[in-house]
């Protein structure tokens, strides 16, 4: 099977691969946006691009503008110290293989952590909005069902299992929760 | 009045009824379980696992549930004592012990009062996926009785014509059979009423397609789910009564030939020899009705086995009556 | 005029239910036996895997990433090597990536087998059971031979695999592939020719081709709608390309439109067996010698990851159930990943059959839940510690509750389990 459009030549001019013209279109439509593409070993490029928080949304739907049947792939919360993050990915242009593999990331800050909702644009990305909720405690604005997902209903407010910070899950709370290995001080550091 | 005439002879003969045909209706469960799991090439139950079992339920704790009412705890043993009731009027390769004119309808009101009690114990234990079981279950009630009704009425109505002493009972079938009547009209009228007894046979029992309200625990635990203990094991020993008592209807229409005849007996000894003959009888119809049949299908919904036996079973049950009692008319 | 009064219930189906495999609660309104609407509510099965993720370093991650499900443990490990490969740069030989897409198709013919399996006794078709499940016998031995487990296998590490398939395992995957060529007819014939089957699966919990867009449906149940979606063949992963993958649509199998309902399902699991069989014949002619794993002693593996992983990475393979998708963040200089999340494919087809199943029967709904083949244990993966007012039991209370009431019962067991000397460590 020919892929000759993911081989690197660096001797002539290379064809725009798939990748190459997304990137390009996103740049143009929105400068504010940083976009990069990553190449593994074995060949398989990801468009990276993180989006500020007021053109998130606007940069949703242009996507599903560029492919109709972009399908949503995961949303991944993240707690980067300062900020919150989401990421998500998406896979378009997968008529012909190999598609395009394209992750978005949007931070906001620790005392704002408000997000816009995607909801409208991809229908499922609610059930990870509300799982990033929970457990990352970012507020998503104009989420349609802001349930709880995974945790029980009694599970106490204020405390997101997946911080890294004071509002995770305090040491005390938890017993014999670590693995042998670094209870006893792990490798010689 | 002659005390054992009247009464000692037919509650001691009904007794014995009642064991012989307990027994063998659990034989017949375990003999069904063991071929159907020799069928999917596995071991299968010992033969008298259903024996062990009913033992077992019933030395186990009942739970009843805080929203049951009076009739849970009730509907099980009304509906044990309809199926002893109905042994008395069935004929098992003799005469019924209680039959007299006109007991088939008796009959049919016993059969169907077993299923009216197990809808009642279900509905009144409060659990939602009882009364989804009890509602296919009156479904299906209501959908299989007209066709069997139909033809059992016909039959009875021709087989009166031939001279009986007592005109639709259960005992006509050992004086005349359907069979006997000799024009090719009737015998068309009756093998098609032979194909409506044995799909009305699969339902009653419900087996293979219909196996949809009775212990259907995939879908929604139907009308058995809270039950446990004594009462489940007298529902077990129901079911199992009421397919020996439907089967025995079946054979004893269509192949109610005895062999004591033969034997040259007479009596007591004679009823007896016709009971092993009629049991053996009722367990090869019920190996091609519900081993067979079980193994080979699965459940159809309950919108299609109910449309099913509106148009297959009535339908061939009015073409087959109208064969019958055409040529009465005629 | 009057107005039409409704009634409406409400009816949970699970989480203990006979019918489905794995806790999981779906609130079903019925208006008589028609279904109005599903809601689904997930965390019986939470344990934690994400929390217990930030205190692992990368090669005991790789141990708790293969057990958070038992039927596609392969799929969880292939995934996750992929994603520490990306961020880390390794490159995995030929050999192995060869290795990797033999046993991944052997997994996903016994999973499908289960899953038809499933299928036929959800509709109360019993035999249908326990004839596959015979067949899927022979896969789980051939398993066993080359990895040593039924389930579980183990065979992946990050730059590698851990095994290697000598002669005797290539002859017994060749006969394997002639058993199954000889019985799949008859498979064939049971599952798209039989009657029963036919009445109950046709037409029922259809997903419709924009549902199942819309919702992010991926698997055979995106597949069964028309979708044209297929990790392997999307991202162009490992060797696949060469040995010929495409995503199999019910077109292929059944001749007609796809209708997005259970019986097209059935048939794309079917089609998929097919061509997990040409799969396999091509990879072993194809596959060449060399060393498996890209470091070969494995004690140097936790350091060399520890300067090598910078960034961030992505893994997406295609499980059974359909697209699986992991993603790793490290730091050079840390032995731990920063962040490890995982997406397993039941979670969004979860979504796409409640709603699909709206305007069918109850008799439809555990057919409907066993079509998208459930694997709900790595559905819920996230952390449930609850401290305050409850007690939490470790495992030492556990299991001193349990040997208790084991005295009770019997006081004159022999025996103790109670782990002598260092034992866990708890």
């Amino acid at each position: 099977m020919t892929d000759d459009n993911v081989i690197m030549e660096k001797v002539e001019v290379k064809e725009p691969t798939k990748e190459d013209l997304v990137a390009e279109a996103i740049k143009n439509r929105f400068p504010s946006a940083e976009v990069e593409i990553k190449e593994n070993k074995w060949g398989k490029r990801r468009v990276w691009v993180r989006v500020p928080r007021e053109d998130y949304k606007a940069l949703m739907k242009f996507i599903v503008e560029l492919d109709p049947e972009a399908h949503y792939s995961i949303g991944i919360e993240q707690d980067y110290g300062e900020e919150l993050g989401y990421m998500s990915h998406i896979l378009i242009n997968y008529e012909e293989a190999p598609g395009v593999s394209l992750l978005v990331e949007v931070r906001a800050p620790k005392d704002d952590p408000v997000i816009p909702d995607i909801s409208d644009v991809f229908p499922i990305a609610v059930q990870y909005e509300r799982e990033a909720a929970e457990m990352m405690g970012i507020v998503f604005e104009g989420i349609p069902d802001s349930r709880r997902l995974f945790l029980p209903d009694d599970f106490p407010e204020g405390i997101y299992p997946l911080r890294l910070d004071e509002k995770g899950i305090s040491e005390e709370a938890v017993k014999n929760a670590g693995h042998p290995y670094y209870i006893k001080g792990g490798a010689k550091k | 009045m002659d005390v054992m005439a009247n009464i000692v002879y037919p509650v001691a003969g009904l007794i014995g009824l009642y064991a012989f045909v307990s027994l063998a209706s659990l034989l017949w469960e375990g003999i069904d379980r063991k071929l159907v799991a020799r069928m999917q090439r596995r071991v299968g139950p010992p033969l008298l696992q259903p024996l062990y079992d009913f033992f077992k339920l019933a030395s186990k704790e009942t739970i009843v549930p805080n929203t049951a009412n009076f009739m849970f705890r009730a509907a099980p043993v009304l509906a044990l004592a309809t199926a002893i009731a109905l042994l008395a009027y069935t004929p098992m390769g003799f005469e019924p012990l209680l039959s007299s004119k006109g007991d088939v309808i008796v009959f049919i009101y016993l059969l169907t009062l077993i299923g009216f009690f197990k809808i009642l114990g279900a509905i009144s234990s409060g659990s939602p996926y009882a009364k989804i079981g009890a509602a296919r279950e009156a479904a299906i009630m209501v959908s299989r009785e007209p066709a069997m009704m139909l033809a059992i009425f016909a039959i009875m109505w021709r087989l009166g014509k031939l001279g009986v002493e007592k005109p639709f009972s259960m005992g006509v079938f050992y004086q005349h059979n359907i069979w006997e009547t000799g024009t090719p009209l009737s015998f068309v009228g009756a093998v098609i009423l032979l194909y409506v007894f044995v799909i009305w046979l699969a339902s009653e029992i419900e087996v293979g397609y219909f196996n949809i309200p009775d212990a259907e625990e995939e879908i929604a635990e139907g009308l058995l789910a809270e039950y446990s203990g004594r009462y489940l094991a007298l529902l077990k020993l129901t079911k199992a009564l009421k397919a020996y008592i439907a089967a025995s209807l079946v054979v004893s229409i269509f192949f109610p030939w005895g062999i004591a005849g033969y034997l040259n007996l007479s009596g007591l000894s004679a009823d007896i020899v016709n009971l092993l003959f009629h049991t053996l009888k009722v367990f090869i119809l019920l190996f091609a009705v519900q081993s067979v049949f079980r193994a080979t299908t699965g459940r159809l919904r309950v919108t299609q086995a109910v449309e099913f036996l509106w148009k297959n079973a009535f339908l061939a049950s009015l073409i087959g009556t109208l064969l019958i009692a055409m040529e009465v008319i005629m | 005029m009057t107005e039409k009064v409704e009634y409406w219930v409400k009816v949970p189906i699970g989480p203990i239910h006979p019918g489905l495999e794995e806790p999981e609660k779906f609130i079903l309104t019925l208006d008589g036996e028609r279904i109005i609407n599903v809601d689904v509510k997930l965390g019986y099965n939470l344990r934690g895997i994400q929390w217990i993720a930030y205190r692992r370093n990368y090669v005991q991650m790789m141990y708790l990433v293969e057990r958070i499900c038992g039927i596609c443990s392969f799929s969880h490990n292939h995934t996750y090597s992929r994603a520490v490969e990306e961020a880390a740069g390794i490159e995995v030989p030929e050999r192995a990536e060869y290795i990797r897409a033999i046993v991944g198709e052997l997994e996903r013919l016994h999973s499908h087998l289960l899953n038809l399996g499933v299928v036929g006794h959800d509709i109360g078709y019993d035999t249908v059971l326990h004839l596959t499940w015979l067949a899927r016998e022979k896969v789980m031995d051939v398993l066993e031979a080359i990895s040593g487990n039924r389930v579980n296998y183990s065979m992946v590490t990050i730059g590698g695999v851990r095994r290697d398939i000598d002669e005797k395992g290539k002859r017994l995957i060749l006969d394997l592939i002639k058993y199954y060529r000889s019985i799949m007819p008859q498979i064939e014939e049971v599952f798209l020719h039989d009657p029963t089957i036919e009445a109950r699966l046709r037409d029922a919990a259809v997903v419709s081709r924009r549902i199942a867009k819309e919702y992010g449906a991926v698997g055979p149940t995106a597949r069964g709608s028309g979708l044209k979606v297929d990790a392997r063949w999307s991202e162009g992963l490992g060797v696949y390309p060469d040995l010929g993958v495409k995503p199999v649509l019910p077109q292929d199998v059944t001749g007609e439109k796809p209708h997005g309902d259970v019986y097209d399902r059935t048939a794309v699991r079917i089609g998929e067996i097919h061509q997990s069989l040409e799969l396999l014949e091509h990879a072993l002619d194809q596959m060449p010698d060399g060393k498996i794993k890209a470091f070969p002693k494995d004690n140097v593996l936790v350091a060399k990851l520890k300067i090598m992983v910078d960034g961030e990475g992505v893994g997406r393979y295609e499980a059974p159930r359909g697209e699986l998708v992991h993603y790793v963040r490290g730091k050079k200089g840390s032995d731990k990943p920063l962040r490890w999340k995982a997406r397993e494919p039941t979670f969004p087809n979860l979504f796409a059959i409640a709603k699909g199943l709206v305007g069918n029967q109850v008799a439809d709904v555990v057919v409907a839940i066993a079509s998208i083949d459930p694997c709900l244990s790595c559905t819920d993966r996230v952390a449930v510690v609850q401290g305050g007012k409850k007690i939490v039991l470790t495992e030492k209370d556990l299991l001193k509750a349990s040997i208790e009431k084991t005295r009770e019962l019997n006081p004159d067991v022999k025996g103790d389990p109670t782990p002598i000397g260092f034992g866990c460590a708890r």
